[in-house]
């Protein structure tokens, strides 16, 4: 007797439940992204959240801790902020770096970790990035982080517009960017979530009367502005007299103006829409890039590929690229720069100084690794 | 051999997989897919890593749904007899004047893949609107077919929304303004062209039997053409239109939201419709092609997650400089294969980046023109597969066959913008 295979009950059932199976494996490994990352923040931050600026945030997936240092001294008030984009892990990690070691001595220091805290319950479909990155710290123990996706995910901003037109500007870009917040600036009081969340931040920036904003950044190794400092037109000045500084410490940066008709960007809009001196700021991140080779957590971690190094003898690279951009080297960049800057803030201007120690240095950095740096959890 | 070791291995093997499995086995071309990609993570190296394979899918579920939904929309007003008495309308209106017709029925076309930046969307509205006239007026269907697919990619292209190009533009940060200019210098001549040698032709002659297509005509006007008739297409232009022209006051109710409500307002032009069985219908007809997304979404996925993407893209820019405009105008449309977008994600923006030097937005949009041109390519080949099924018919290659020509003078057309980018900037406004 002949088994029909084809279009029975059968089949449609044993389908429906293989597809089911399989619906319930995924998601579950989706929904271990929901979990939040552990932050040990250093003694003397205070947490707030992010709704106190902007109660529409409240009880919202967009709701971020913001922690506060104020030093003993009076001084000015500086903000770093990293996870806008969580393909970009040095971002976050530098953040986090600052939160778990800082002392502050004079004025305040304003630290986000995960600002877009909403990318990083995700991954970019077709992007095929790791999960999660693992950090050894100094006496053994690991640190685990998400590495999420650029935009927001889409089960709090879906349905895209078919065109996300910049309410500020009418700018038009493709609808998905509604969830980057980097494009969502100076964001809007009712709006997207994401754009609330831009609101809520340009909103916090104004209220704290913050004189210096950092926007951490990595970007691919072939896009032209990486390695580099983008800066408002208030604070290019500042951003010079820190560029040539990391030059003299044989750090090589760019200094890039932040374009007027590009719109939507902290570099622009917390320029434009508040009183701060924006500065972005990219290292070079292969595992982002186009060309890169396999895609994993190594490849986050060291920067090691293949592609890279025949992209660059070939001449498409903007880094210098020896066959690896480690995370020690792209961290230790982002934080050179920032002690750079508030060395020099001190100089532009002392009534905003702001002084933080026991803040590793670029080769202590180099030398022992970013986790070294990192407080260990307590199991 | 260090180079092509193991990621070029792992690209043969891949296609190959899928060759094997689609055309020895016969399998569908999504399952094929599916399995090449599963033959790829093995061979990497990464098991059978199901978390990738169900992420893979996911970027494509917006074009499920809209390709979905447009196919429903479509299936609505084929039902109410819409198509055929608009068509008789404009048979009626214009056959004298084939010239006018032809360009007129080529940018109607083009117009919602101009609104909506898919090219989808317009084979499935115009293009389906637009399929009866030129068949009833004497174009072969394999023709019609083909100058619908081309028209519909030509005004995903066109301004003022183009996806790919807002896509290549990002990757360096380019925001999407001066592009007007550009894009028509991009696709109105191609628009031309391929309106003059596809439709025109057959429009000259004329309908060889006057009689016989009167009494045609007359049967597809069963239906009268009134407001109540044409209210799905009214519904959905403002709609369509409203999300476009007043952001921030509209709501961003999406592309398959709108054919949705177009569709249902089907039930409201008086002609008899059975709606979930033509939702049943559409959906059936269209679930080849979505599947074939999920499998490419797959293999994607696998492609980037074992190192294929970045091997492909590198050794393309590694082709000698002459050998390099070669490269952009077959490797760009043949990785459309796998989605244009996608293809614009992946090679325009390494291809911008080589370019730079060039005037960026005149390259861009050349670019995307190329990237625009992986709609037709098999397997996925959303604007021809669709426009095959729009004329009712399956093999797409038969229309693949006719596309050709006005693809490759596509290709050739970009290429040769590039080269001229700054020249042909410089007497834009």
């Amino acid at each position: 007797m002949k088994t029909e295979i084809r279009g029975t009950h059968f089949t449609a059932l044993l389908l429906l439940v293989l597809a089911l199976g399989v619906s319930a494996l995924a998601g579950m490994n989706f929904m271990s992204m929901w979990k939040d990352d552990l932050f040990l923040p250093a003694p003397g931050f205070e947490k707030h959240m992010l709704s106190e600026w902007h109660g529409g945030l409240k009880n919202t997936p967009a709701d971020v801790p913001v922690f506060i240092q104020q030093g003993e001294e009076p001084g000015g008030t500086v903000f770093i902020m990293g996870g806008t984009h969580p393909t970009e892990p040095a971002s976050a990690t530098t953040a986090t770096l600052f939160l778990e070691r800082a002392k502050v001595t004079r004025g305040r220091l304003i630290v986000i970790t995960q600002v877009n805290a909403m990318g990083f319950t995700h991954n970019s479909p077709q992007e095929a990035h790791p999960q999660h990155l693992t950090f050894t710290t100094a006496d053994g123990s690991t640190r685990t982080f998400r590495y999420g996706s650029r935009l927001t995910n889409p089960i709090y901003e879906w349905p895209s517009p078919d065109i996300y037109i910049h309410p500020a500007s009418g700018q038009q870009l493709p609808g998905k960017e509604r969830g980057n917040l980097n494009r969502c600036y100076p964001g809007v009081p009712n709006g997207s979530l994401t754009e609330q969340l831009a609101f809520a931040l340009t909103e916090m920036i104004r209220k704290e009367k913050v004189d210096l904003a950092f926007d951490l950044h990595e970007a691919s190794p072939e896009y032209p502005v990486v390695n580099a400092i983008v800066a408002h037109e208030r604070s290019m000045e500042l951003a010079a007299m820190t560029a040539m500084d990391l030059e003299f410490s044989g750090i090589p940066i760019r200094l890039e103006p932040s374009p007027k008709n590009l719109r939507g960007l902290t570099h622009r809009e917390w320029g434009d829409y508040t009183e701060t001196m924006p500065i972005l700021m990219e290292t070079g991140n292969p595992v982002q890039g186009r060309f890169r080779g396999k895609t994993d957590e190594r490849l986050a971690m060291t920067g090691v590929d293949k592609a890279y190094v025949k992209a660059a003898a070939l001449g498409y690279l903007y880094i210098p690229y020896d066959g690896s951009q480690p995370m020690e080297y792209r961290v230790g960049r982002h934080t050179a720069a920032i002690l750079s800057f508030l060395d020099n803030l001190e100089l532009f201007d002392e009534s905003k100084a702001v002084k933080v120690e026991n803040i590793p240095s670029f080769d202590d950095i180099q030398e022992k690794g970013v986790g070294y740096f990192l407080t260990p959890a307590k199991l | 051999m260090d180079w092509f070791w193991p990621e070029g291995f792992y690209a043969l093997l891949m296609v190959g997989s899928f060759a094997f499995g689609a055309f020895a086995l016969k399998l569908p071309i999504a399952i094929a897919l599916g399995a090449a990609a599963a033959v790829g993570a093995l061979a990497g190296g990464e098991g059978f890593p199901l978390r990738h394979f169900v992420e893979g899918t996911f970027g494509y579920l917006d074009t499920i749904l809209i390709i979905a939904t447009a196919m429903v929309f479509m299936k609505t007003v084929q039902k109410t007899g819409l198509l055929e008495s608009l068509a008789a309308w404009v048979i009626r209106k214009f056959r004298r004047t084939p010239l006018m017709l032809t360009m007129g029925l080529m940018l109607i076309i083009m117009i919602p893949g101009m609104i909506t930046g898919s090219s989808t969307a317009a084979v499935l509205t115009t293009g389906a609107l637009v399929a009866p006239v030129f068949i009833r007026l004497g174009v072969p269907v394999l023709k019609t077919a083909a100058a619908i697919a081309l028209g519909a990619i030509y005004g995903m292209i066109a301004p003022p929304v183009n996806v790919p190009v807002m896509i290549i533009g990002g990757g360096i940060d380019m925001p999407y303004v001066g592009f007007a200019w550009p894009l028509l210098v991009c696709t109105v001549p191609l628009a031309i062209f391929a309106g003059l040698i596809l439709i025109y032709p057959s429009l000259r002659k004329g309908a060889r039997n006057e009689e016989e297509l009167e009494a045609q005509l007359q049967k597809m006007e069963e239906a009268t053409l009134s407001f109540r008739l044409l209210l799905p297409i009214f519904v959905l232009v403002i709609l369509m239109a409203g999300e476009q022209f007043f952001p921030g006051t509209w709501p961003p109710l999406g592309l398959p939201v709108n054919f949705l409500l177009a569709a249902l307002s089907a039930l409201f032009t008086g002609r008899p419709l059975n709606f979930l069985a033509a939702s049943r219908e559409a959906v059936n007809d269209a679930i080849p092609v979505l599947g074939i997304l999920m499998g490419v979404g797959m293999f994607i996925q696998i492609m980037t997650l074992i190192g294929v993407q970045g091997f492909i893209v590198v050794s393309v820019l590694a082709l000698p400089a002459w050998l390099m405009y070669l490269g952009m105008a077959t490797s760009i449309p043949l990785f459309g294969a796998v989605s244009a977008f996608g293809a614009a994600s992946v090679l325009g923006v390494p291809f911008l980046l080589a370019l730079l030097g060039r005037n960026e937005i005149m390259v861009a949009s050349a670019l995307s023109l190329l990237a625009g041109l992986g709609d037709l390519m098999p397997p996925t080949a959303l604007a021809g597969i669709f426009a095959a099924q729009v004329v009712g018919e399956e093999n797409y290659f038969k229309v693949l066959k006719y596309c050709l020509i006005p693809a490759i003078v596509t290709a050739v057309w970009a290429v040769v913008v590039i080269l001229n980018s700054n020249l042909i900037m410089s007497y834009l406004p």
